[in-house]
């Protein structure tokens, strides 16, 4: 007969070899290895302050015929901590889901009962497939003051724990992340960035139950983040963009009335559009021009560094002012 | 029935629906921070469980959204009907009680109580847009106030307040769905077309 003993770290264990008499003469092993003698009190095997270590399977033989008399497989570990437990509301108004997990390993197998109380009324935890640690509830009642409590007990062969949450419908509700967030740069606008994004695809309702959005955006260089509070609309422009700065942008939902945002969305890159520099080729095309018409001659793209978006700080316009003035009087001598 | 479904009836309703939407957000705001006052000006622990109170209307609603349009309206009105009486007998209480430092707190029930007629004004408009107009208030007045010590009443108050915030929330849901085109947001259904 082949059994499996639970053991806690730390205690001592003691082994008899099946029904054999405390002065049979015995060898045991570990895995197929021979344990010292030092180990054994007659035929009992002692093991002082088990470790994770010692797991494994121990089997006894009678000393002379080498005839197996007893084997059972040892499992080190410990009983459950406290587990951790939250519910949470993704899917609003459909229901909720509640996940748990220990905070230390017990190295042996646990078992979950979770029950859900709603008043009086027990109600009945579905157990996800994946991940396992997981189950949902459809709500049954909804815009109710009564809360619910939830209660998880962890259960192994060395002891069992358990934790208790109370909430109430509307706090628990926390949308997943906005989706296909898009940073996109806007043609001709130096300083401006089009973001887009959906409606996470968990969210069953949007149009009954509307979110509302948290934009974030920084340059990479810097660490301090731009916010933008959205009521509506899953799209926005950000038109204080640093010119030719890479930005890095995320989106948060939260139902508009109730509950608490989501974390933040996968983050997107983006870099305002920014003028090709074309200046010597340009001017190449300057020098041939033949027309008399002054409403033929095209400044030279470089003129648009003046704009007055895509520069930062005052003594750039100066510049600018100087720069239009040889540039106009160059285009007049080619008239 | 044909009214409620013209061109002009749909543009009220929505525009109705918005404003309401409105109302009912900005009474949950005040509803709020009524509540923190009160539960301040009373001495009663924030976390206290109160139980269902005895004719305070739950918001609670099972198959909530397989309601029609009207039965969300029927349901919204009995509600802020019924809270207009229960906060015109809190704030009877609360003068009763006198005191300074319940001043402020009886501005604050009184504004709220003036929201909530404005909200039962605006769900009887919207019932009348439904061709159906709104149910006549059964009864002389509000029902005699229970015979309660003074800590009962205010816990019957917290009771109050909690319940018509949550009602302020279900209204806005209720009212978006009844914005919402389409067979869920009309009234009755529509006769059969004769052949």
């Amino acid at each position: 007969d082949s059994h499996i003993q639970y053991e806690r770290v730390g205690t001592d264990v003691t082994m008899k070899c099946g029904s054999m008499d405390w002065d049979a003469a015995v060898t045991w092993t570990a895995n197929g290895t021979d344990i010292d003698e030092s180990h054994l009190n007659g035929s009992y095997l002692i093991l002082k302050k088990v470790d994770l270590t010692q797991s494994g399977q121990y089997s006894c033989y009678e000393g002379s015929s080498w005839h197996l008399k007893y084997q059972t497989y040892l499992r080190v570990g410990t009983p459950p901590k406290e587990p951790l437990l939250m519910c949470r509301s993704n899917n609003y108004p459909k229901g909720f889901y509640c996940s748990w997990h220990l905070p230390t390993p017990t190295y042996i197998p646990n078992s979950f009962n979770i029950s859900v109380i709603h008043g009086t009324k027990e109600m009945v935890c579905e157990k996800d497939v994946f991940p396992k640690n997981r189950c949902h509830i459809r709500y049954l009642q909804l815009f109710s003051t009564v809360k619910y409590k939830v209660t998880l007990t962890v259960t192994n062969a060395l002891g069992k724990n358990s934790t208790t949450l109370t909430f109430d419908e509307f706090a628990i509700v926390k949308p997943d992340p906005p989706e296909s967030v898009v940073a996109k740069p806007v043609p001709n606008n130096p300083r401006r960035l089009e973001v887009s994004w959906q409606n996470p695809s968990s969210w069953p309702d949007p149009e009954s139950f509307p979110l509302k959005f948290f934009l974030r955006y920084r340059p990479l260089i810097l660490d301090q983040w731009q916010h933008v509070e959205l009521s509506d609309g899953t799209s926005h422009t950000i038109t204080d963009a640093y010119a030719g700065k890479e930005y890095i942008i995320q989106v948060a939902a939260k139902d508009n009335d109730i509950g608490t945002w989501s974390d933040w969305s996968v983050a997107v890159h983006a870099t305002p559009w920014t003028e090709e520099p074309k200046h010597l080729t340009t001017e190449a095309q300057v020098t041939e021009t033949t027309s008399a018409s002054t409403s033929s001659f095209m400044p030279p793209p470089t003129t648009k560094i003046c704009d007055k978006g895509a520069v930062v700080g005052s003594g750039a316009v100066a510049v600018c002012w100087t720069a239009g003035l040889v540039l106009a009087a160059y285009g007049v001598l080619f008239i | 029935m044909a009214a409620a479904d013209s061109p002009s009836a749909a543009l009220r309703r929505r525009d109705l629906c918005s404003r309401g939407i409105r109302l009912a957000g900005k009474m949950r705001s005040d509803v709020i921070d009524l509540l923190d006052t009160y539960v301040e000006q009373q001495g009663l622990d924030a976390s206290a469980s109160v139980a269902a109170v005895e004719g305070v209307p739950a918001a609670a609603a099972e198959r909530w959204d397989e309601q029609t349009g009207t039965q969300r309206l029927l349901d919204n009105l009995a509600a802020y009907r019924a809270f207009r009486a229960l906060l015109a007998q809190m704030l009877e209480e609360q003068r009763e009680q006198l005191g300074e430092a319940d001043a402020a707190l009886g501005r604050a029930l009184a504004a709220v109580l003036l929201q909530v007629s404005a909200f039962a004004y605006h769900l009887e408009e919207l019932l009348r847009l439904e061709s159906r107009g709104p149910p006549s208030e059964e009864g002389a007045g509000p029902p005699p106030p229970p015979h309660l010590s003074l800590f009962e009443r205010k816990l019957r108050g917290l009771g109050v307040l909690r319940e018509l915030a949550q009602w302020a929330v279900r209204s806005a849901r209720d009212l978006r769905q009844l914005a919402k085109p389409g067979p869920g947001s009309s009234s009755a259904p529509s006769p059969a077309e004769s052949p």
